[in-house]
This record gives C-alpha cells, sequence and structure tokens, in this order.
C-alpha cells in the first residue's frame, strides 16, 4: 500500500507520478546490472583476444571489443562499479563537508562565517578539476585518492548552496517557536532547518553525480584519475576516442553507461520534488 | 451620471490541476461614475479575481476568462492586446495591498511616477512630467514632495509609499481605480488617512473606486455600495447602508456579525478576580545597533525607555501600538529571544511561549503537525512515546483541531487550523503566559471571531494570563481585561479596558481609538 502511495503525485494522488517511476526503474537496472557483475560478468575484463579488436556489437559481445579485444559490456559493468563508486563517494564527501559548514556559517554568521567562508572561497577559486589535479599528485593516483580530491573539490559548491538556504530559515518565525520550546541550536539546524532544505540540496546532489561522472572522466583522461588495468567509464571513453574514426561503436557502451546512470538519477531527483 | 463600467457574466477558470477549477461564477457589475463600490469577501472568494479580470492583469495561459467587461463600448476581454494597453494605466489603474513591494526598489520615486505618462503620453516633455508628478505626489498627501521625487521606496514608510503608488496611479486621472487591499498592510491611523486620501479623489475628480477589502468596516465607512461574495459568487449586492443595515443573506449576517463590536455603554464584560502577579517588568531598556559596518561606528537606537508593566495570573493584557512602538522588541525580552536588555523580567513559573502574527511562516513545512506538537515535549525529554502521542491528541481535542490533522503538514491546513495548531504548539508545555503577537490580524474575520473565542476559552479552562499585541482596539475590547498604550518605546497610559475606552486621558490614545471607529463619549474630536 505505502509503496504504491509513494509513486502518486502529492498534488494529484489520482495520477502515477511518471518520472519518478521511470527514473526508479532505470536506476534500478543499472544498479542490479552493476551488483551482478560484483559476482559475475560475461567475460574476465582483462582477458584479451587480439584476434577480436574493434569487433561490432554481437550476441557473443554485446558491445563488441576494443583495441584489446576486450569484452566491451564486462568492461562496462566493472567500470561503471568504479564511476558509481567515485560519484557516490564524493558526492557524499561534498555533501557532508558541505552541509556542515554551510549549516554552520549559515546558522551562526559572524567570524565563524567569515573565516569559514573565505576558505571556502579560496578553495572555490581553483577549477574543481585542477585541485583534484594537485591533491593526486601529492598523496598519488587510485580510485581512494580520486574520491577525496574531487570530494574535497565539491565542498564549496554544496556549502554555499547549504548556507544561503540556512540563511533563509535562520530568522524565520517557525525557528524562534522551535527556540522557544527550548532546542538548541544543534538540533535546530539539523532538525527543524535541514529538512527544509532537502528540495534544494537533493537537486543539488544531483548535478553533483553527474558532474562528478564526468569529472572521473577528466581525470582518468589525464591519466591521473583511475589506474589501469582498473576500468573506469571515464577512461574507457577517453581511450576509445582515439579509434573514434576507426571504431566508433567502441564509445557507445560507456557513453550508454554513463547516459543511464545519469538520466536515472536525474528522473529521480525531479520524480522525488514532484 | 453614466455606466462607465459593465461587466455581466463574468466566469474565470483555472486550469493550473488536473480538473478546471471556477474560482468566479456569473460576476455582475454596474459601475457608474463618480461611484465607489466595495467588493467584499473573505480570502479565495474570488474578490481580487475579479478586480484582476478588469484591470487586464489576468493574462496566463492557464486561466480562461469568459463574459463582458464592457469598457468605453470594448470588451476588455476579447479586444486586441494593444488597445487592453492603452487603457491600462491611462483609464483604468490599480494600487495593491503591499507597498513595500509594489514599488520597484531600485528605481526612484519620481521616476515611478511618471512611468505610466511615459508610456501614454509622449507629447509631454520632461519638465512637464516632472511637474505633474510633484504635483501628484503632493495631492497625494506626500509632505515636501519634491524630496520625495528624488528618493527611493526604501527610505519611506509604508503609509508613505502607499500614497506613492496612488499618485502614480491618479497621474493620468484614470476613469476607473481598483483598490485592492490598499489599507490592509498599514497601521489604524494611516489605514484611516488612506481612506480619508480615496474619498477625496473620489469627490474632487470624480473617479470610480473598486475598493476590495476583507474589512466590512473599511467599506462601510467608504462605498456607496457593495458586492459580497463568497466562494467566486456575489451572494448579495445593494448599497451599503441596507446592506449593513438588512443583510438579506446567512452568509452576509455572519460576515457583518464577525465584526468586533465596541458598545460602550453596555455592560463591561465580566473580568475574573486577579490574584497575583505572574509576569513583573520593571524598567526595560532595549537598544539595538545600527548601522555598524568594518569603518563605520555603530549607532544606539533606543527602542525600549524604561518599561513597567505587570500581568496579573488569568489576565488578558492588551499592549497596544503602531508599528515601530517596540511591541514586538518587548515580547522578544519577555520571551527571552533577546537577552540584551536592561531592567528586571520577573516571571513567576516557565518561560512563556509565543503566537506569531502569521501562522504560513509560524509552522515548519516540512514536518507533520503531530511532530511539531510532539517536539517540545521531546525537547524537554522525560516522556515516553505512547505519552506524549496521547499528550498531543489531549492538546487538540483543547483547540478543536481534528484529530485526523495529525498526519497533515502545514501547507494542508487552512489559515484557521494552522493558528490553532501554533496555540497548541506554545501550550503544549502548559506555560502560565501565553504571548500572542497580532494572532488575528492575518486570518479572516470569521476565523479571527474563533481564534478569539479560543483564547477566552483557554483562559477560563486552563487558568492562562495572556499578553496580547495588536494594533486593532475594537479587538482588545471584545477580549482583554488590561490595556496598555505604547508610543515611541513608552507605555504612554494603561488601566482597565473601561476606563481607557471611556476617559482616555491621551490625546494619542483618542487618535487610536477615533482611528479605529470607536467613538470616545464626550471627547471633543
Amino acid at each position: 500500500m505505502r509503496i504504491k502511495h509513494f509513486f502518486r503525485l502529492k498534488n494529484n494522488p489520482g495520477k502515477y507520478n511518471v518520472t519518478l517511476l521511470t527514473g526508479t526503474i532505470i536506476t534500478g537496472c543499472v544498479l542490479l546490472l552493476l551488483l551482478i557483475g560484483v559476482i559475475h560478468t560475461p567475460y574476465d575484463t582483462e582477458a584479451m583476444d587480439t584476434a577480436n579488436k574493434f569487433a561490432g556489437f554481437s550476441l557473443r559481445h554485446l558491445m563488441g571489443t576494443d583495441n584489446f579485444g576486450r569484452d566491451v559490456f564486462s568492461r562496462v559493468i566493472r567500470g561503471g562499479q568504479t564511476t558509481l563508486k567515485i560519484a557516490v563517494g564524493t558526492v557524499f564527501i561534498g555533501l557532508l563537508g558541505g552541509t556542515v559548514i554551510g549549516a554552520v556559517t549559515g546558522y551562526f554568521g559572524g567570524l565563524v562565517d567569515e573565516i569559514l567562508m573565505r576558505i571556502n572561497d579560496t578553495i572555490f577559486a581553483f577549477p574543481s578539476v585542477l585541485l583534484a589535479l594537485v591533491i593526486v599528485s601529492l598523496f598519488g593516483s587510485g580510485t581512494i585518492h580520486v574520491i577525496w580530491a574531487l570530494g574535497i573539490a565539491f565542498i564549496p559548491s554544496f556549502a554555499r548552496m547549504v548556507r544561503s538556504e540556512f540563511l533563509r530559515y535562520r530568522d524565520s518565525d517557525f525557528i524562534s517557536v522551535a527556540r522557544m520550546q527550548g532546542a538548541k541550536s544543534v538540533r535546530i539546524m539539523f532538525l527543524h532547518i535541514f529538512p527544509n532544505t532537502l528540495p534544494v540540496l537533493l537537486s543539488a546532489v544531483m548535478i553533483g553525480f553527474n558532474n562528478a561522472v564526468l569529472a572521473e572522466a577528466g581525470l582518468s583522461y589525464l591519466g591521473i584519475g583511475v589506474q589501469p588495468p582498473e576500468p573506469s567509464l571515464g577512461r574507457m571513453l577517453s581511450e576509445a576516442q582515439s579509434y573514434l574514426a576507426t571504431a566508433p561503436l567502441m564509445s557507445a557502451g560507456p557513453g550508454l553507461m554513463i547516459i543511464l546512470m545519469v538520466l536515472g538519477f536525474s528522473l529521480l531527483g525531479d520524480g522525488i520534488s514532484e | 451620471m453614466g455606466v462607465i463600467l459593465d461587466v455581466s457574466d463574468l466566469h474565470i477558470e483555472f486550469h493550473d490541476h488536473e480538473k478546471p477549477e471556477t474560482v468566479v461564477h456569473d460576476f455582475d457589475l454596474m459601475l457608474e461614475e463618480g461611484e465607489i463600490v466595495g467588493l467584499v469577501g473573505e480570502s479565495g472568494s474570488g474578490k481580487s479575481m475579479s478586480a484582476m479580470a478588469i484591470a487586464g492583469l489576468l493574462s496566463r495561459h492557464e486561466i480562461s476568462k469568459e463574459g463582458k467587461i464592457l469598457y468605453n463600448g470594448t470588451n476588455l476581454l476579447t479586444c486586441s492586446r494593444e488597445e487592453l494597453r492603452s487603457y491600462q494605466g491611462k483609464d483604468i489603474a490599480m494600487i495593491f495591498q503591499e507597498p513595500m513591494t509594489s514599488l520597484n526598489p531600485s528605481k526612484r520615486i519620481g521616476w515611478q511616477v511618471e512611468e505610466s505618462v511615459r508610456i501614454h503620453r509622449s507629447d509631454i516633455d520632461a519638465k512637464t512630467r516632472k511637474e505633474m508628478a510633484v504635483t501628484q505626489l503632493s495631492r497625494a498627501g506626500l509632505p515636501d514632495p519634491e524630496k520625495v521625487y528624488m528618493q527611493y521606496p526604501h527610505e519611506l514608510s509604508g503609509g508613505m509609499r502607499q500614497r506613492v503608488m496612488i499618485a502614480a496611479a491618479m497621474i493620468l486621472n484614470p476613469r476607473i481605480l481598483i483598490a485592492d487591499e490598499p489599507t490592509t498592510a498599514l497601521d489604524v491611523m494611516v489605514q484611516a488617512q488612506i481612506i480619508d486620501l480615496l474619498r477625496e479623489i473620489n469627490r474632487e475628480y470624480h473617479t470610480s473606486i473598486i475598493f476590495i477589502s476583507h474589512d466590512l468596516s473599511l467599506v462601510n465607512q467608504l462605498c456607496h455600495r457593495v458586492l459580497v461574495m463568497h466562494h467566486g459568487r456575489v451572494v448579495e449586492a445593494g448599497r451599503t447602508r441596507e446592506i449593513f443595515r438588512n443583510p438579506q443573506k446567512e452568509y452576509t449576517m455572519k460576515l457583518i456579525g464577525s465584526i468586533p463590536k465596541v458598545r460602550l455603554d453596555d455592560v463591561p464584560p465580566d473580568r475574573q478576580e486577579m490574584a497575583g502577579d505572574i509576569l513583573s517588568v520593571r524598567g526595560l531598556t532595549v537598544s539595538y545597533q545600527s548601522g555598524g559596518g568594518l569603518f563605520r561606528k555603530k549607532q544606539e537606537n533606543l527602542v525600549l525607555k524604561g518599561i513597567d508593566l505587570t500581568l496579573h495570573r488569568g489576565e488578558i493584557l492588551a499592549l497596544v501600538g503602531e508599528s515601530g512602538c517596540g511591541k514586538s522588541t518587548l515580547a522578544k525580552a519577555v520571551t527571552g529571544m533577546n537577552s540584551r536588555y536592561s531592567g528586571s523580567i520577573e516571571l513567576s513559573g516557565d518561560r512563556p511561549q509565543m503566537v506569531f502574527q502569521d501562522p504560513y511562516s509560524a509552522l515548519n513545512p516540512s514536518h507533520t503537525i503531530g511532530w511539531l506538537l510532539e517536539e517540545p515535549l521531546r525537547i524537554r525529554g522525560g516522556m515516553t512515546d505512547a505519552d506524549r502521542n496521547a499528550r498531543v491528541l489531549e492538546m487538540m481535542d483543547m483547540v478543536r483541531l481534528d484529530r485526523e490533522l495529525i498526519h497533515r503538514y502545514p501547507g494542508q491546513l487552512s489559515g484557521g487550523q494552522r493558528q490553532r495548531v501554533c496555540i497548541a504548539a506554545a501550550l503544549m508545555l502548559k506555560p502560565e503566559i501565553l504571548l500572542a503577537d497580532e494572532p488575528v490580524s492575518a486570518l479572516d474575520v470569521t476565523i479571527q471571531v474563533e481564534i478569539l473565542a479560543l483564547l477566552k476559552r483557554l483562559r477560563a479552562e486552563m487558568g492562562l494570563s495572556i499578553l496580547f499585541i495588536s494594533h486593532d482596539l475594537r479587538t482588545v475590547y471584545q477580549l482583554c481585561d488590561t490595556v496598555a498604550i505604547m508610543k515611541g518605546g513608552v507605555i504612554i497610559e494603561k488601566g482597565p479596558v473601561n476606563r481607557i475606552y471611556r476617559e482616555p486621558e491621551q490625546a494619542y490614545t483618542r487618535q487610536l481609538l477615533k482611528a479605529a471607529g470607536i467613538a470616545v463619549p464626550g471627547a471633543a474630536v
């Protein structure tokens, strides 16, 4: 009953929330595929078959093979896992750091606000990819470091958003009411104000997620992201780019996966806010 | 005296939801030259929609309009956009409720007043235009119009801004002026002045006025004719005096019955025996620092200057004054929201709880009613879930809220229901003192009556003492035992309601009473 209710429109319970339904289905399928991929992939992702390079779509190789004759479908699944891990981790770090900084600066204001926001501005002044580049070159490359680098680079934009929302609600009547009831600052910040920032935050998360997928692709393209032989969607795309003229189908698999992931999450976000 | 505007069978429908929603049914209005017609009704009755349609401001695609609005032989609903524009601002002008937002904050007053001249009369040069604007500003009763001409909206008070709006609307001498709740956002004294100004404009220029309001006593003072609207229909129409003396429809009677009445010759309302002080404020002084920047010195503004106030157990004390007199500052100090004050505030018992003016902003939109009511208990702690839930239900019964509403969000409730939730939330911790900051002024009249009755009942049942902040002396008379009149951060007069209303000592109190339409016996005003 409850689940059925969840998929209906809030202001028009007679109708299904098509956006949310589609988003859930796409995201669900993608996640299921990636989950199955943890246990089993059709081919070994590293197994090369030099006799069968640049093969097109077929039943044997659903998404063809790449320049080493590796099965693209298997690599897309493994790469999707890596990319998802990076995107989720990045958004999580950015969200957590951003929410805490934004909440504290927006709610308390004053000197804390000045200091934290100036640091924030400084980080903001660097392009996030450049910042991630510095962090990766300091601490070394690899999935974990990419997550940290992108996550930290993402904090300022989340912090700004959360801060402006907190500023908006800080002096509202219902917060005065909560204060008069004796609620402490932390309680007001996270139980009373935070839920009101969710709609804005949710769309920020979706945009952030998409940006993270793209940033990962960018870093991997520069060779400082995920290190070979571990596949990631971004790196697969950048590899396929070199053969775009001769084997255009090689980029279709990872491209499709990115589209499905981003589309699914976007629809999910839009659907929830509906 | 000819008919200047003829509206017949106006039908307005909204299409932004699945089912089309009719907001105005069969609206008819024959407006004669030089006539003031009042459109009365509660929020959602369709009065503003009808007026907006006449002003040609309903042009969104989701809205369909049928019927006829005849002006000058043209149907304003079907004529071309060009033709409609040629009337707007020139023949038909409109002023709005909120003078704070209806002026562009980044343009000088003069520029905004002149705008319709610039649009409709390109033959008039800049110098004449300025003369016209200055004349209009001074006619609208603004002192020093030359200075106002060069000022920005934020430099003016609410009343002055509404005068500017009127000057801008009147600059081309329109034949019809539509005034949509033009005084609702203003203080009583300023309200009376704006009403006088509208009456003067009507008399001098023979401008027809459509006056939209939910305040029946203002309509009674100003309008020749009244249309009472309810759920999108005109339920009763006729000459003001007849409608007020002899209403035919039940709804009109209910509306008129809910105007707070002050009959000073009546037997004074039953006052309770006051036993002991529950709140005593001595020498309370509050100052704000303003204008401070990195390189500028801060300025000290004294908002409250040595307030003495005593609230007795079971008493309802009214604090009356215009905006900016320090009422809300006093409330903040008493509830502990502001602790930077000098003087003393002695409370017996718990911290007082507060009910705010606007029930739409006083409830957190992202939690359910049940959660919101439970929150004070959770904060205090020491109760089981079941106990808390029982208390919530008990309190909902107390303020007559349907138990079904417990899982709803504030957005799904009406204004009256929300204010009940606010009152219930304030009473969850069983405070002995309740502070109510204009708790009914944002509500419809019929709802106001219900909320006032609720406060009275709570006082009787729970022995609550209430500090009631208001600018409406008529409401105060209905509810309160004692009145304190505030002006400029000082209490200038206080005493039992009966004494203050019959024998006010201060000229200012007398002015306030007069503005509220209360005749003071033996006063030479």
